[in-house]
């Protein structure tokens, strides 16, 4: 209403006053907001991080170590808290690992941005100067980084289990870390070397059984059951498959239709033509020697019939049936064969061959596999069991962290080493690199770069070592040129983390830092928060 | 006459029984206020005021239309005047007025005592006062003179202030905080994108939001500018309008100061437009500038790059729909760049060609699967099974018949706005035709656009139908995504701007960003006078505007000095953002400007008064004439209004 704005407040001279001091109030509680955020998922970070377990709205229970996870089902409001949830998802995006590292590298950020901004200095001074030191950063970063190739497996193997390390499915490690190795490295086209479609990899989940049984399949697997009503196929070998997009039943128009029977025979002859119907398609299936069909599912019409089911299992052919669309061009891919849309198009050509395809009693369940896939695409299906819904599903994280971890390095090949060293690292260079700075961004970078003492003092908290005598003998340490020496959580001290074997690739690291230090000068640089429709 | 001083005791005596009006001679005003004591009507004054007889007749009868009255609203308290009064309304309608103009008459054979106040007995019976109170609906509401002018002021006062921490390269952002479904949340820094979302009821306010719109689609850049310019012009005005100065007085004084800085700013323009290399390089200055408030800072060049390049492909048209900004999350804000041709966000049908080139392009909106009988409730009646049958494989026919009619066009490539099903894909697939379905609408309008083609819907006649055409379709990866690239199009300055970035929000800030500098880099090829950037302009505005001051005779020039305080307001506010000394430096800045033909404006990076010519920082003549004319005209459209009426909102139904 117009009167309630005559009544604000409108004295001229002191207004400005009042509102800057409105305007740091919000910038405050914007900072706090966020930096409880980066509190809540801190104690989960390194190997010896802890978990969350989560019980969503909806009564479902998730136990996670992921970083990204826990933040993403938080349900934060406040506009800045917000803003580190999407950070741990960009850095999902980018990187796949070190989410929990990035909030927590921001909330150390964030707590400097405080003090220093009690001192007096201009938040803009603030924002360039973690600009200056990401940049820097960067430059440090990969001055450290080994390079690494990929045809050197045990590197690659290194990092993926390093990531593997921090999660509920550790001690499988050295099961897991090779199969997202593996995974990886198959899809990778030689065409394109740099690029890695993680849609290649497929992971299918089935309960049962422990983590130990995770399998890396060349071919497809299905979670499903082979469709079969009276004795038909479990098992083909010399598979000929189809993947086809219309359904054995009998015919369906889409205009409404209705059959009208007036008596008994009619009815007979109706029957009969439905058998016709259903088994000429499937002698024009047969004719082309077809001994597997893979059917998408369809809201309109059932796949299969009793009665079809049964003239394919005379003709011996494997049905798997609701295959869903979205999977369609994953397996013509993988099994180098078109999908056929239409009876008419049913030609050998547009088949696709493996060795076997059978159907494996898992647990309680069964899958059915196809393998030995000739000329098949650059894709790879993991099978990942576990004995029950919440280790299967972290399992299921786990694995694409580490997928994602070999990714990066596919991406950029360089790998860094692990347990805090890169960031004390930083610290002390950056401390250095401080005082050649002039004015107060030489402070700013200077309370930076302690900041980044957070990782290895917060690895050593987690893991119950005391982080002040750890991350002074760390700084010692590298004060005298030890480039590498970082915190062994299993030891409980400094060593050469590179000889431990925990590495990382280069584009976790930079990328955990760059993101954290876009999204704190995003925070720095608010001063207010406007409500709007 | 009825004039008496106030504390004329026989008056009071004689008042009894009656409504008085009370008014308050004021000679540095013309026009005197009156003040009725409870509701009531003018009808005695007629017998009483022989001078007015006239005049309160027409009140009256525009009185009886149940036209002109309202509820008062508010009790001002007794006046200083020694009499005693119970109860006072202001009330400032068009017929007050009205006497208003018979009174000052009077005023002015009493102008030698300023204070004089003046008692009007009124005769409280009245016919009308009854009914005359409820003239207005429920809930309607009415702000008048004094008032309405206030609420104005502070409404857009308040909104320029809102927005003013945004202005300069050290400009803050704000979140815009949705309080719809999602609370989504966005981060911005520009003007038009914060006042746009806003839940406003001040009337005035709407007016700067309205400005900062239409500099949006006119200019595209300047929206806070604007904003704060006009709400600093009205700051200035309110003070002329405390010490008595007419607010069309005003008016004409701002008049005059926006012309002369017109002017002023014309005389300095510099015009490249001849010399190819020069202007190139203007460009990249002034979308340098433009990029330098806001996320892009740090990437200006490169951004400032992409922009020109692709603004110079446009060769002088201004239709930036043919520059397509893709937003895909991943990389960071560097790895955004410039492409060629088209690119559409979908995926090639299966077992199609990835790549294919000299294509002849159909893009269409039709639906693919069968072309049912549309009337509500038909249906086929048969008796056999085999009928059915056959009644499907017509239906697939009649599928086919389509595909077949879109082939014969002679094309190679197909795409629909509609799902293509299975079956048409796979025929598609067999005729080698890349097919791609459910582009979103704006997707294939703009690519019917830059290939030439029209959109089709119906393909009887394949000779009637624009096929689209372009050198190579091919899928390409950007990032994590496939995407489809159409290159060599037939519209020569289509071209694609990829932005990538860390998260969505930096995403959506970085496009809304661009879009600025596009839009003022497309103003600028066609009129290509630039200026210096950096609060230099306003202080040649400013410098010119005093000059004129100084020259013009009478209470105008007040205003005009108030116009150039106004413009200075614009450096004070970039200073201020930037955490700097306004004050010393914007006096600095004044000293320099005293100098002929001076560069000077603030340098935010080192924090004092730099060359803005060795600087690079340059701005658009039209963005800056744009924001000096529509803040002049909206700061004298606020200030023309002396009532505010609020209509009484529509009842809901209530749905029970």
């Amino acid at each position: 209403m117009a009167a309630t704005a005559v009544q604000a407040p409108r004295s001229g001279k002191t207004e400005s006053y009042v509102d800057n001091k409105r305007k740091d109030d919000i910038r405050m509680a914007n900072i706090k907001a966020a930096r409880s955020v980066a509190d809540a998922v801190r104690t989960s970070l390194g190997p010896k991080g802890m978990d969350k377990m989560i019980s969503t709205a909806s009564g479902e229970v998730i136990i996670t170590n992921d970083g990204a996870t826990i933040l993403n089902k938080m349900e934060v409001l406040q506009p800045a808290a917000k803003m580190l949830v999407e950070l741990s998802k960009s850095q999902d995006v980018v990187a796949g690992d070190g989410t929990t590292t990035v909030v927590v590298i921001a909330g150390a950020f964030l707590k400097q941005c405080q003090t220093l901004l009690h001192a007096g200095i201009h938040p803009t001074v603030v924002s360039d100067s973690i600009y200056k030191v990401s940049l820097k950063s960067v430059e440090v970063l990969t001055a450290m980084a080994v390079p690494v190739e990929l045809s050197d497996r045990d590197s690659l193997v290194k990092s993926a289990s390093t990531s593997l390390n921090s999660k509920v499915v550790s001690q499988y490690s050295s099961l897991l870390a090779p199969i997202a190795v593996d995974s990886v490295l198959s899809v990778v086209d030689p065409a394109k070397p740099d690029l890695v479609d993680l849609r290649d990899v497929k992971i299918v989940k089935k309960l049962g059984g422990t983590v130990d049984d995770t399998e890396l399949v060349k071919g497809l697997v299905f979670d499903k059951k082979v469709s079969h009503a009276a004795g038909g196929p479990t098992r083909v070998e010399n598979a000929k498959i189809a993947v086809i997009q219309f359904q054995i039943s009998p015919p369906k128009t889409d205009i409404e239709q209705s059959i009208v029977v007036s008596d008994y025979t009619q009815m007979d002859r109706i029957l009969k033509e439905e058998r016709n119907y259903i088994l000429s398609m499937i002698k024009k299936i047969k004719a082309t020697g077809c001994n597997v069909l893979l059917i998408q599912k369809s809201i309109l019409r059932d796949a299969v019939t009793d009665l079809s089911l049964h003239y394919l299992a005379k003709a011996k052919i494997l049905v798997v049936k609701d295959v869903e669309r979205d999977d369609i061009e994953f397996i013509t891919k993988t099994l180098n064969c078109l999908p056929i849309a239409n009876i008419e198009h049913f030609r050998a050509e547009k088949l696709g061959y493996a060795d076997v395809v059978e159907e494996v009693s898992l647990g309680d369940g069964k899958i059915v596999k196809i393998t030995g896939i000739k000329d098949m695409g650059r894709t790879t299906t993991v099978l990942v069991r576990g004995s029950n819904q919440l280790v299967l599903d972290e399992a299921e994280r786990s694995l694409h962290d580490a997928l994602c971890v070999v990714r990066c390095l596919v991406n950029k090949r360089f790998l860094i080493a692990g347990g805090g060293a890169p960031e004390i690292e930083l610290s002390r260079q950056l401390g250095a690199w401080s005082k050649v700075l002039q004015g107060m961004e030489g402070f700013c970078v200077k309370s930076f770069a302690e900041a980044l003492e957070v990782v290895p003092y917060t690895l050593a908290e987690n893991a119950g070592l005391n982080p002040i005598t750890i991350v002074t003998e760390l700084r010692n340490r590298h004060a005298q040129g030890e480039l590498n020496a970082g915190i062994n959580v299993r030891k409980g001290q400094i060593t050469n983390i590179l000889e431990e074997n925990v590495v990382q690739p280069l584009l976790v690291s930079t990328s955990a830092i760059t993101l954290a230090a876009e999204c704190v000068r995003m925070i720095l640089k608010i001063d207010d928060i406007v409500t709007v429709r | 006459m009825f004039a008496i001083r106030s504390s004329d005791p026989i008056l009071l005596n004689a008042c009894k029984g009656f409504d008085v009006i009370i008014c308050k001679m004021d000679a540095r005003h013309s026009h005197i206020y009156p003040y009725v004591e409870r509701s009531s009507s003018f009808i005695c004054i007629l017998g009483l005021l022989a001078k007015t007889e006239v005049v309160m007749k027409s009140g009256i009868n525009e009185d009886a239309n149940g036209n002109l009255w309202r509820k008062p609203t508010e009790t001002i308290g007794a006046w200083q005047t020694g009499v005693e009064t119970k109860s006072v309304y202001m009330n400032y309608d068009s017929m007050s007025t009205k006497v208003k103009v018979k009174f000052r008459n009077l005023c002015d054979e009493n102008l030698e005592n300023p204070n004089l106040i003046f008692i009007i007995t009124v005769c409280s019976i009245c016919p009308h006062s009854r009914y005359i109170e409820k003239i207005l609906k429920d809930e309607a509401t009415e702000e008048k003179g004094e008032r309405a002018r206030m609420a104005s002021f502070v409404g857009a006062m308040a909104i320029a202030d809102l927005v003013k921490t945004t202005l300069g390269p050290k400009g803050m952002d704000k979140i815009l905080q949705s309080t719809g479904r999602g609370h989504s949340v966005t981060v911005t820094n520009d003007g038009a994108t914060i006042l746009k979302s806003l839940h406003i009821d001040n009337p005035a306010a709407k007016v700067l939001i309205d400005i900062s719109k239409v500099q949006d689609d006119e200019v595209g850049d300047g929206t806070t500018s604007v904003v704060v310019l006009a709400g600093e012009l009205l700051r200035e005005a309110e003070k002329l309008v405390g010490s008595k100065i007419h607010p069309m007085t005003i008016i004409s004084g701002y008049r005059m100061a926006a012309e002369c800085a017109r002017r002023a700013l014309l005389d300095k323009v510099k015009d490249n437009k001849d010399d190819a290399e020069k202007f190139r390089s203007d460009l990249m200055r002034i979308a340098m500038t433009t990029l330098s408030s806001k996320i892009l800072s740090q990437d200006k060049e490169h951004f400032a790059k992409l922009a020109v390049d692709a603004v110079m492909r446009l060769k002088g048209s201004t239709n930036l729909e043919s520059i397509q900004i893709i937003k895909k999350a991943g990389g960071s804000l560097k790895d955004s760049f410039l492409d060629e041709g088209f690119i559409l966000d979908k995926k090639i049908g299966l077992g199609q060609p990835k790549r294919i080139e000299n294509a002849n392009i159909l893009v269409a909106n039709t639906a693919m699967d069968t072309d049912k009988v549309k009337i509500y409730g038909a249906r086929v009646r048969v008796d056999s099974m085999a009928k059915v049958a056959q009644i499907e494989g017509a239906e697939k026919e009649k599928m086919r018949e389509k595909v077949q009619k879109i082939i014969g066009h002679g094309i190679n490539c197909f795409v629909n706005r509609q799902l293509i099903y299975n079956f048409p894909e796979e025929l598609f697939a067999d005729a080698g035709i890349l097919a791609i379905e459910h582009a979103d609408f704006d997707g294939i309008e703009r690519l019917a656009l830059v290939t030439g083609g029209e959109i089709a819907s119906t393909f009887d006649n394949p000779e009637s139908v624009k096929l689209g055409h372009c050198k190579l379709i091919e899928e390409i990866m950007i990032g994590e995504d496939k995407l489809i690239h159409f290159s060599g199009v037939e519209m020569g300055q289509a071209c694609t701007i990829v932005l990538r970035g860390a998260s969505f929000h930096v995403l959506d800030e970085a496009e809304r960003s661009l879009h600025d500098a596009l839009c003022v880099l497309s103003q600028t090829v066609n009129d290509s006078r630039v200026l210096l950037g950096g609060g230099w302009p306003e202080m040649v505005m400013a410098k010119a505007v005093d000059e004129l001051a100084r020259k013009t005779p009478g209470k105008k020039s007040h205003a005009i000095e108030a116009f150039s305080r106004a413009l200075i307001a614009i450096p004070t506010t970039i200073a201020d953002n930037a955490g700097l000394d306004s004050a010393e430096l914007v006096a600095q800045l004044r000293a320099e400007h005293h100098k002929e033909d001076c560069n000077a404006g603030i340098d935010v990076i080192t924090g004092s008064v730099g060359d803005m010519s060795e600087l690079g920082i340059s701005e658009a003549f039209k963005v800056k004439q744009a924001v000096l004319l529509s803040a002049t005209e909206a700061a004298e459209m606020i200030l023309r209004v002396d009532e505010i009426i609020t209509c009484a909102p529509r009842r809901r139904e209530d749905r029970m």
